[in-house]
């Protein structure tokens, strides 16, 4: 029953994201702040930190699948976001081995992924000829907000689902997890 | 080990080779998105409407109690307007049936500012703000169609740029670019002509729209209203899309330009308007050339009946 639960969980981020407009105050964004919610993104790292074993890659898959479906749904671009979760994800499931997951880990490590995932998403986009932001109007205006938001969201999402994700890794590959 | 690395290697590079092609593919130029894009939108969009409802619903209820404080003083405000507009009622009945009279003598049946309105609700915004794109509840099934126009009732806010079945996306008026112009007229209130222009695109800094006019004009003032002229064969005539706010000329000194400000606030959206004109569109009549052999002349009519009505 758990393995349903992942991909449903993922989905309905993917829909909240959509919504997350409603409530974000108009003035900020016409002030030209850019809030980028990567919700999905977050509870991935989470699952990759705290379901997925080291040879599994589970948080990969899901990394490409949810990465396309928000690359359809919510862009006029195909591949963008596919391309950098995926990435992104492997590397965090490749630093996995080094690093013991604890709430400290996972915090620097969404910090440093969500940025490296959002870095990755404007020089494509940039590239491609969709933004044409200044390197360092990047920065202040979407990069530090979506940072802060996104930090704001992991606390939250690591509250409510780190014990549920051990829980369902355990029952899942049936051993004991190390953390 | 080493063929480990290289295996990543290798994956790494086939992810670069997918990223590339499936970014080529999406920037083609489609009419219509596969069938399997189509379902995903409309399933995401069943689901968003699912989880906006209670959240509509709350906010709907806190904006009732706000508004309830100002009742009475909007009560006497809008009594005084009710008097002036029962006398404009009569005059627009009148003058509509004086129009449709005018019209059966010319044997003309539809014009370019008449449209089908389909009521839509925005159900999602891009969370990638770069995207200015918003998912409303309509779609192919109620008649949605690429490139109409949508519209709220303070004026245009964007035309869709995507249909599925069930739901379609709207590409909002700060998105636009010089792919998606918009021919437009000035309404002169000095001048029986109109000026006539395009809409060429977005100016991020200023926030407001940019217009290009097709000839010089005198006397374009500020604040005076710019309408979709209909002639860019998209949308229909008498589209409010904003004010002018300034006149200037373009870097080479050559051509006169505009900027508009939106009339409608592209922030703050809710319930949405989507305009399907009645004359056929350049799209329907590309579509299916049978449609050109009859409608042919008739649009020639129009254009040249306008020209007249210039003149």
């Amino acid at each position: 029953m758990s393995r349903l639960y992942l991909p449903l969980l993922l989905l309905f981020l993917l829909v909240l994201q959509g919504i997350v407009f409603n409530f974000i105050p108009n003035n900020l964004i016409q002030a030209g702040w850019m809030f980028i919610v990567h919700w999905v993104f977050i509870f991935l790292v989470l699952f990759t930190l705290f379901y997925d074993l080291e040879d599994t890659y589970y948080s990969v898959f899901f990394a490409i699948l949810f990465g396309l479906m928000i690359d359809v749904v919510y862009t006029s671009v195909i591949g963008v976001y596919m391309f950098s979760y995926a990435i992104v994800i492997y590397f965090v499931h490749g630093l996995r081995k080094i690093l013991h997951a604890n709430f400290y880990v996972a915090f620097l490590l969404s910090i440093v992924s969500v940025g490296l995932v959002d870095f990755i998403i404007y020089l494509i986009y940039t590239f491609i000829g969709i933004s044409d932001m200044g390197m360092d109007t990047y920065f202040v205006y979407r990069f530090l907000p979506t940072i802060a938001i996104n930090l704001f969201s992991f606390i939250i999402l690591h509250v409510m689902f780190k014990k549920k994700l051990v829980r369902w890794s355990n029952q899942r590959f049936d051993v004991k997890s190390s953390t | 080990m080493s063929f480990f690395r290289r295996k990543r290697l290798f994956t790494i590079l086939l992810g670069f080779i997918i990223l590339v092609s499936l970014i080529g593919f999406s920037m083609l130029d489609r009419d219509d998105l596969s069938a399997a894009e189509e379902f995903l939108q409309d399933t995401i969009g069943w689901l968003q409407q699912i989880v906006l409802t209670p959240i509509n619903y709350t906010t709907n209820v806190i904006d009732n109690i706000d508004d309830m404080k100002n009742v009475y003083e909007e009560n006497k405000v809008l009594k005084q307007q009710l008097a002036t507009y029962q006398q404009t009622l009569y005059e627009v009945q009148e003058l509509r049936k004086e129009n449709d009279d005018l019209m059966s003598i010319l044997d003309k049946t539809n014009s370019l500012s008449d449209y089908q309105p389909i009521q839509a609700t925005i159900t999602a915004r891009s969370p990638e703000q770069w995207f200015k794109l918003v998912t409303i509840n309509k779609g192919k099934q109620h008649g949605v169609e690429k490139d109409m126009a949508v519209i709220t009732g303070k004026g245009m806010i964007g035309k869709i740029q995507s249909t599925s079945q069930f739901t379609s996306t709207v590409l909002l008026l700060n998105g636009f670019d010089r792919s998606n112009r918009i021919s437009v007229n000035v309404n002169l209130s000095e001048q029986d002509e109109d000026a006539r222009g395009f809409i060429l695109g977005y100016n991020e800094d200023r926030e407001q729209l940019l217009l290009e006019f097709t000839d010089y004009y005198e006397g374009i003032s500020e604040g005076e209203y710019v309408f979709s002229s209909g002639l860019g064969g998209v949308f229909p005539k008498g589209l409010q899309i904003g004010t002018i706010e300034e006149v200037t000329t373009d870097q080479y000194g050559l051509t006169q330009i505009a900027y508009i400000k939106p009339s409608a606030d592209l922030y703050d959206l809710n319930h949405v308007i989507v305009v399907d004109r009645e004359m056929p569109t350049s799209r329907e009549i590309a579509q299916d050339p049978e449609i050109t052999d009859e409608e042919d002349e008739e649009n020639d009519d129009e254009i040249d009946l306008q020209d007249e009505e210039e003149d």
